[in-house]
């Protein structure tokens, strides 16, 4: 849980309706495999919010991604 | 839809974030139709949450989630009767061996995880649902999670076994965590393959996501880490809430089908604990319990009645009263009471001795509305005469009664403690165990716990926890952060947190611990009815609930309570009749001695019980109480009740009026008050007079009438009142009262609301009051002894007892390693008191009496190297006793009195450095050579300031001089005395210093903090206006020392001074430094050895290490303040 793989990368990624990715750098999202929420360090001035998704695209690559809730901006966590 | 089968409340200790009533009404605002609370391994909160979730139509499951042995956990459901007895027992055993007491015999053994091992779990099946567990720690999910798909399966099969296919369901959960849907899906797939079904959980941990964050904390607390360490064990997100059945289905979209089981399973589940529990209180089932009760009766009463003047009234009044047990079915009850004080006084007998004088004096005496009982009074349950008092019945004992009455016994501390676990003995550990009480939090332990889990600094927190005495509410706590740390810190992230999180923690339970006597007995074994544990205190066992809910399970509650003052005036008998050989039975004293009314008249009643506080002082110089009937009244006057239903001012008037002109007529609110508010001059001062007033005034019936009690003394009682209310008023307007009269005098009654006496009650302390002013009056160095002997007791520290009576003349003597005993004594020839050596802080015990044997077996200590020699104390203990000034007769070996030979305390601390003192050994002391200790080089005199720092760190009491008298030169010019005072003229401007004695912040007050200085002559009442207060809140609350300017106010003999502004007042000519340099032994308390040369060269005097700061070791004031938000 919230175990960092890869330095994390702004994306592009696009929402649809259900406030899941639909696309991300322009591909497609064709499923997504998992969510999850990581909340923490909400007393130390620096707290990290972050919902992330596992995901695959249209090309059927592995993607995981997530939005930065304190500030609403995407990043690229692997792939994609 | 769905039904939340998986909740922790706060009960959950440190792990759950919200009370009972809290998901009980988040439920309620969800509309959820059923809710099951599942705390860890107890059902500490479920009869809470049972109540709060019957009053807002939400079916309340009860359950838990339990350990395994190998640290997995099921949830486990009661179905019915049957599983909530399996329930009990399982948590019971979970428990078992928590506590383990081992030869050492500590009081409190760290307490080890309950856990329970599954053949114990296949052993109680029956009756319960068994749900295979969280997603972290789950028996079966966990196991899927360490991707032990093997250990999985074998473990869910074998619950399967033992719950079978109906009972047992593989539970689901989605935390947002990384592999929910993984193991979500396996979880499934290992349900298909068994053929059960899965169901959907939320694993609520609070009711609300701003909870989330001191769920986080609290988790923190518990592994005793920080936030920062703690992060793998704690929830990693908010999503742990409550959320509404909707928001759970989406969760679950892939499982629909377990979302539906959750709500199935909820439907099926039909136990509930507020009606289904099927207790039976001891006795009730022997048929001859009324005709024994009787007879007991019948046979006493003649011993008590014959040829007095009650006589005639007493037979038909105990026939009443049996009478109205018989139909309740309560004699058994009665006799069960009888047989426990039968058993307290076998324990009296061993604990006094048969030739002690205390042998004279009954084991315990009743408190209580019990009192007002005749059956109780000739059981021996009671000491006062209900006739002769005239105590009504209706309060404790109706015949529309709707629980069980409460019988409460007070005995001395001394008795209390061996007859705790010999109730244990009789009835059987199975069968009798001690209510809970819940440590909840206040500022001060959310203050230390949370800053420690945010990682504050340590010194941050204390500064801050120690000036928390008293916040009103969550601004009020921000402010008082600001103040003490400053803004910039204030504003920090971290206090931030702590700011927000203090509030929210504010009045949540944090562990469970035993009530100070509450003990619930029962026929069919407890742990049928609710798990028991053990406690802390070896030998005593715990029900998982509280008083409260202990009355809702409508358990027989025994409270057997330790009272101090009644220890105290047992020593104090006991010391009369050492020291003059008189034997006074208390029961016989007369009561209406003039001597001692004068006394209290003037108020002169410090260390006296009950009417010794600054409140009781001011009010009694205006009542004037003249008998025991008027003391009961005065007992029962300054109390949260009557203050708070208007009361005090109107009765203190009226008795002023009536003292004045004897044919003043009392105004009553409606003429069908008159009869029941007579004694009290028209307004409501007991408990019993709110049922007579609703009785008379709305025409309620007695059980009614009890039902507004409760609902006045129950924390959940506001919608009950509501109810009340209206029947009040409804019934009051029916019989002819016009609705303004009815609506005010329903106003006193909720007024009443906060605590008052029953009159009954209110005679047994007035009774206790009187007999402690007695002895005060005619035997003031014992009763002085008995108080300092039996601290913590009452409202003055002992610093201040010791004061009083040295302005009474009284001689208080140091402790003197050669006159002292233990405890503090009376000497015979001086009448002086003594204070005893075990007075000494930090001395232990056990040498301090080594010390006592070995001079009265041998003789006094002739110097230094002899009682170092002889009494086998160790090094650190001796210096402890020097520096008290225990030794200064010792050290040239001509045993000088103190006053003689001011130097002598370094001496006799020098000499006792360089002696070896002899060892104890098994069966002795091995003697070590008796040398005569060296001669000490010149040492500097201490200084009068030097030696009051002295006592004051080593015994917490000055003798020799007040510190205010020590202190007068240097205060500023027109400060004047407490004795001067008096002879002012109201509204003079003034000036007065003093050391704070003790602060009150009444919540009654409106903000209003009262505060008792004292001087070298007396004592000065300060009334801190809030304005004041918000000005100076950090002197109020922590200097003990302070300088007042303001304006005095006389009020019918009392005098206040309101105060205008206040500082703190220092020393200017002593730099201040920590004590430890003058104090060697302190240095081995905080664990850092001081070399010896550095601490023989401070008490030497050198350098500035003798400065000393009185600030460091002045005992603390009392406090007394509002600790509701």
């Amino acid at each position: 849980m919230g175990k960092r793989l890869y330095r994390p990368r702004p994306a592009s990624v696009e929402l649809g309706p259900a406030g899941v990715p639909a696309t991300i750098a322009g591909r497609e999202v064709e499923s997504v495999l998992e969510q999850w929420l990581v909340e923490d360090r909400w007393w130390n001035g620096r707290p990290l919010r972050r919902r992330y998704f596992q995901l695959t695209t249209a090309g059927g690559a592995d993607a995981i991604v997530f939005c930065d809730l304190e500030s609403g901006r995407w990043y690229s966590q692997r792939g994609a | 839809m769905y039904a939340e089968l998986h909740a922790h409340s706060a009960y959950s200790f440190l792990d759950g974030a919200s009370t009972p009533e809290e998901l009980a009404a988040a439920a309620a605002v969800h509309e959820y139709s059923a809710v099951a609370l599942t705390d860890h391994d107890g059902v500490w909160g479920a009869m809470e949450f049972a109540h709060a979730c019957k009053g807002l139509g939400i079916k309340a499951i009860t359950g838990a989630e339990l350990s395994l042995d190998d640290g997995s956990h099921v949830t486990v459901l009661v179905a019915d009767r049957r599983g909530y007895r399996n329930l009990c027992r399982l948590i019971t055993s979970a428990h078992e061996s928590t506590r383990e007491h081992g030869p050492s015999r500590r009081q409190d053994p760290p307490a080890m995880p309950p856990a329970v091992t599954l053949e114990q779990l296949e052993r109680h099946a029956e009756g319960l649902v068994c749900l295979s567990g969280c997603a972290r720690d789950g028996a079966v999910a966990a196991r899927v999670e360490r991707g032990d798909a093997r250990g999985a399966e074998q473990t869910a099969r074998r619950l399967l076994g033992a719950f079978g296919r109906d009972c047992f369901r593989v539970e689901l959960q989605r935390p947002f965590w990384r592999h929910d849907r993984a193991r979500n899906r396996a979880l499934a797939g290992l349900a298909e393959r068994l053929g059960v079904a899965c169901v959907a959980t939320g694993n609520v941990h609070s009711h609300h996501p701003d909870r989330a964050r001191l769920q986080d904390a609290l988790v923190a607390v518990r592994l005793r880490s920080t936030l920062d360490q703690t992060e793998p064990q704690r929830r990693g997100n908010s999503s742990s809430v409550m959320v509404s059945p909707g928001e759970m289905a989406e969760r679950f979209r892939d499982h629909p089908r377990a979302v539906a089981e959750a709500a199935a399973l909820a439907e099926r589940l039909d136990f509930d604990l507020t009606r289904d529990l099927g207790y039976r209180y001891p006795g009730s089932e022997d048929p001859h319990a009324d005709r024994k009760l009787a007879e007991l009766c019948r046979a006493r009463l003649g011993e008590r009645y014959r040829g007095t003047t009650e006589e005639a009234e007493a037979e038909p009044r105990l026939e009443e009263e049996l009478h109205v047990i018989r139909s309740l079915g309560l004699s058994g009850f009665f006799l069960l009471h009888h047989d426990m004080l039968e058993l307290a006084r076998e324990v009296a007998r061993e604990v006094r001795g048969t030739s002690s004088v205390r042998a004279l004096l009954p084991p315990g005496r009743g408190r209580g509305s019990s009192v007002s009982s005749m059956v109780c009074y000739l059981t021996g349950l009671s000491h006062i005469d209900p006739i002769r008092n005239r105590l009504l019945l209706g309060r404790f004992l109706n015949e529309e009664i709707t629980a069980l009455p409460d019988i409460d016994l007070d005995f001395p501390r001394d008795i209390r403690e061996k007859l705790i676990p010999r109730v244990h003995e009789r009835y059987g550990t199975e069968r009798a165990a001690l209510v809970a009480s819940f440590a909840t939090y206040r500022w001060r332990g959310a203050i230390r716990d949370l800053g420690k889990a945010l990682g504050l600094p340590a010194g941050e927190i204390e500064r801050v926890a120690r000036s928390a005495d008293v916040y009103g509410d969550p601004h009020d706590f921000a402010r008082g952060v600001e103040e003490v740390i400053g803004e910039s810190r204030a504003g920090s992230s971290r206090w931030r947190a702590m700011i927000e999180l203090c509030p929210e923690a504010y009045g949540l339970p944090r562990h469970a611990s035993q009530h100070p006597g509450g003990m619930v007995i029962a026929t069919e074994p407890l742990i049928d009815l609710c798990p028991v544990q053990p406690s802390a205190m070896e030998g005593r066992n715990l029900v998982q609930w509280d008083k409260d809910s202990c009355a809702d399970a409508g358990f027989l509650k025994i409270d057997l309570l330790g009272l101090g003052m009644l220890s105290a005036v047992e020593r104090c008998v006991d010391e009369v009749a050492r020291v003059r050989g008189e034997r006074i039975d208390l029961s016989r004293v007369p009561y209406d001695d003039r001597e001692v009314y004068e006394v209290i008249q003037r108020a002169e009643t410090t260390g006296v019980f009950q009417i010794e506080s600054r409140a009781q002082m001011q009010s009694i110089r205006r009542t004037k109480p003249e008998n025991l009937d008027d003391l009961t009244v005065q007992v029962a006057l300054v109390r949260p009740g009557p203050i708070q239903g208007g009361a005090v001012h109107p009765y203190i008037e009226r008795r002023e009026r009536r003292r004045q002109d004897p044919g003043f007529e009392i105004p009553y609110a409606h003429p069908s008050l008159e009869p029941v508010l007579e004694e009290t001059l028209g307004v409501i001062v007991f408990q019993d007079q709110v049922l007579e007033v609703a009785m008379s005034l709305a025409g309620f019936g007695a059980g009614d009438a009890e039902g507004l009690r409760r609902a006045m003394s129950r924390k959940r009682s506001e919608a009950a009142m509501a109810v009340y209310r209206e029947r009040f008023i409804e019934g009051a307007v029916e019989r002819g009262v016009d609705r303004d009269v009815a609506e005010s005098v329903f106003d006193q009654v909720k007024g009443f609301s906060g605590f008052g006496f029953p009159k009954a009650h209110a005679a047994a302390f007035g009774l206790l009051a009187y007999q402690s002013t007695w002895l005060r009056v005619h035997y003031g160095p014992e009763f002085l002894c008995a108080l300092l002997n039996e601290q913590p007791m009452g409202f003055y520290p002992p610093d201040s007892l010791v004061h009083e009576c040295q302005r009474r003349g009284m001689t208080i003597l140091p402790p003197d390693v050669n006159r002292s005993a233990v405890e503090c004594r009376v000497e015979s020839a001086r009448g002086a008191v003594r204070i005893g050596l075990g007075y000494v802080l930090g001395a232990q015990e056990e040498e301090v009496r080594r010390v006592v044997e070995e001079r009265e077996e041998n003789g006094s200590y002739r110097d230094a190297g002899d009682l170092a020699a002889r009494s086998g104390v160790g090094h650190d203990t001796l210096e402890r006793l020097a520096w008290a000034g225990a030794c200064e007769g010792l050290a040239d070996g001509a045993m000088l009195s103190a006053a003689d030979n001011a130097s002598t305390r370094r001496d006799a601390l020098w000499q006792l450095g360089v002696v070896t003192p002899g060892r104890a050994v098994p069966g002795g002391v091995q003697l070590s050579l008796p040398l005569e200790p060296p001669q000490p080089p010149p040492l500097r005199e201490l200084t009068p300031w030097e030696r009051l720092v002295a006592d004051y760190g080593s015994f917490r009491i000055s003798i020799d001089q007040h510190p205010l008298a020590l202190m007068r030169d240097d205060l500023p010019q027109g400060t004047v005395s407490s004795q001067v005072l008096e002879r002012l003229a109201d509204g003079s401007e003034v000036t007065i210093a003093g050391l704070v004695v003790a602060r009150q912040r009444p919540a009654t007050a409106h903000g209003v903090t009262f505060m008792l200085l004292e001087d070298e002559l007396g004592t000065i009442n300060l009334v801190v206006a809030p304005h004041v207060y918000q000005r100076h809140r950090l002197i109020v609350r922590t200097e003990p020392f302070v300088l007042a300017q303001g304006r005095l106010e006389f009020r019918s003999g009392v005098i206040n001074v309101v105060v205008k502004s206040l500082r703190a007042l220092e020393r200017p000519d002593l730099p201040r430094a920590e004590i430890k340099h003058i104090e060697p032994p302190v240095g081995r308390e905080t664990g850092r050895e001081i070399p010896a040369e550095q601490g023989l060269a401070a008490a030497a005097g050198g350098g500035s290490s003798s400065a000393a700061d009185l600030r460091a070791v002045i005992p603390a004031g009392h406090s007394f303040g509002r600790r509701g938000r």
